[in-house]
């Protein structure tokens, strides 16, 4: 663990330009370039609010607050997890002729999609403002629930980097796992329309505690319970700790098999 | 011997690579193969067993035919593989030339790319914007520098790899043939630099198929075969042994002299 902090500032230079490459590459050739990074989240957040205030009888007020509450913070895990899971084979040719500290690929990929999270909150604010939904004073709490996530996120992010490496499916498969993870994450969707008898099954899912705090701070104006937070840490810093070990104890033999 | 004089030492370097007869590449292949207990490999040992120390301000060549492990020792001196047992010991700060442009990005500028490079090396941004300006000058590309690197000629290509190499004033090169490449005047603008680079008494490693390379710049010459070091010493003694075994085994490949030699 040390090993990964001691790494990460010393190579924070490195980590630094190879997010902000990540970025330049992805709005490349694009007439609104980094606009993209706010807009898309708004339109899906349209797609989504257009679906789901026909088909659902009881709505939130103010569902678009409600629902991007969590689903920004979804898009920067799930990005996040499939840049990551391509960046030690993407970078294969790389890593085959410089001598180079493997954890700077995914870190740079998490970071890049922390710059998208952190803009995109931008947008966020400005439909609080304009759907005069309150503006609670809990949003100075984001931090907590942003770190909390940045830390699950990166321990993922490893352990798919490092098994991409090995078997190509990963990403595949990545991405059918992300597509059923959204659906039983409560985004779009309040917990509280699961029947009590099976809601517990709902929070086994690790997320949730971590982005809890968001839509709390942000829709309903509320702290989490020092429960849930301690719970969102434990998670964050268990799957830290697997998914690094998982990627260090591989990291020299990633050449061999890019 | 004064280990201050040192500036690399490979100690019984041995590297193994695992050569799987079909790995499989996914999924369905391991489980098919699994099941069907197929999945078989030979190790290969691409060096063994190799030992040799290069002194400080000493120019040194490695020879020998293609797959007699030339690469795959400039791989390990230059950290990109971690030998399979062994070891070997670097002093001071090492620039690899294994392939012009490893990190280059074509979607970024050539001005971007030298920033990217140099991080990519181990060097700090302040050390990196402080050498811009040579680094631009010597790779003479004008003001293509802020233009996509895709948008160059290989040429220019090439010119501002070697300069941002070169430039950050590295105490070890470690070359792997790419000196072969590129056009006259730019061979002997990279040769140029190698002298200089001698003559304030850095280190170079160079793998090379031009015998008349080895005789021209290096102090010593070291010759692979099959993986094992079998002839290490002066230029005129690697060449010998290695021609006069090409002669024997290969007589139709007969080794083209250098434009210069």
């Amino acid at each position: 663990m040390t090993e990964l902090f001691r790494d990460t500032f010393r190579y924070r230079e490195l980590i630094w330009a190879l997010a902000l490459k990540e970025l330049k590459i992805r709005y490349k050739r694009s007439i609104l370039g980094f606009l993209w990074a706010l807009l898309n989240p708004m339109l899906l957040m349209l797609v989504l609010t257009a679906v789901f205030s026909t088909l659902m009888p009881t709505q939130q007020v103010h569902y678009p607050v409600f629902l991007l509450s969590m689903l920004l913070p979804w898009t920067f895990f799930s990005q996040s997890l499939s840049y990551a899971a391509e960046s030690i084979v993407g970078n294969g040719d790389l890593i085959k002729k410089v001598r180079v500290a493997k954890l700077v690929f995914p870190v740079a990929a998490v970071v890049s999609n922390m710059i998208n999270l952190l803009l995109s909150m931008i947008p966020l604010a400005l439909i609080v403002v304009a759907m005069r939904h309150p503006f609670h004073l809990t949003w100075l709490y984001l931090p907590v629930p942003i770190l909390a996530l940045t830390i699950l996120t990166l321990g993922a992010t490893f352990f798919f980097a490092a098994v991409n490496v090995y078997y190509r499916d990963v990403s595949h498969i990545l991405q059918i796992v992300l597509q059923v993870w959204f659906y039983v994450t409560p985004i779009i969707y309040s917990l509280d329309y699961i029947p009590q008898k099976y809601r517990i099954y709902f929070k086994l899912n690790p997320i949730i505690y971590v982005m809890n705090g968001f839509r709390l701070g942000v829709y309903y104006g509320m702290l989490p319970t020092w429960e849930s937070v301690v719970a969102s840490f434990v998670c964050a810093f268990a799957a830290l700790y697997f998914g690094f070990w998982v990627f260090r104890r591989r990291q020299h033999e990633f050449v061999f098999y890019v | 011997m004064n280990n201050d004089s040192v500036a690399i030492c490979v100690e019984n370097v041995t590297q193994k690579f695992r050569v799987i007869h079909e790995r499989p590449d996914t999924l369905r292949e391991l489980f098919s193969k699994f099941f069907r207990k197929q999945v078989t490999y030979h190790e290969f040992e691409a060096v063994s067993g190799v030992s040799f120390t290069v002194r400080k301000g000493e120019i040194v060549g490695l020879i020998g035919r293609n797959g007699s492990g030339k690469s795959t020792l400039l791989k390990i001196v230059a950290g990109v593989y971690r030998p399979t047992t062994g070891q070997v010991l670097v002093n001071g700060t090492l620039a690899p030339l294994i392939e012009l442009g490893a990190g280059m990005h074509h979607e970024l500028t050539g001005r971007e790319n030298i920033l990217l490079n140099g991080l990519l090396m181990g060097y700090s941004k302040e050390e990196m914007l402080s050498r811009e300006q040579k680094i631009i000058e010597f790779a003479d590309i004008g003001e293509f520098i802020d233009s996509p690197v895709k948008q160059y000629s290989t040429g220019m290509y090439m010119r501002l790899a070697f300069s941002v190499a070169t430039e950050v004033n590295p105490d070890i090169l470690v070359v792997d043939e790419i000196l072969a490449v590129g056009d006259f005047s730019f061979q002997e603008k990279c040769f140029d630099r190698l002298r200089s680079f001698r003559e304030a008494g850095k280190t170079i490693l160079f793998v090379t198929h031009s015998m008349g390379q080895i005789e021209e710049y290096c102090d010593r010459a070291i010759l692979l075969e099959k993986g094992r070091l079998t002839v290490e010493g002066s230029a005129a003694e690697a060449i010998k042994a290695y021609l006069g075994d090409a002669a024997v085994e290969e007589p139709i490949l007969v080794e083209t002299p250098s434009p210069r030699a």
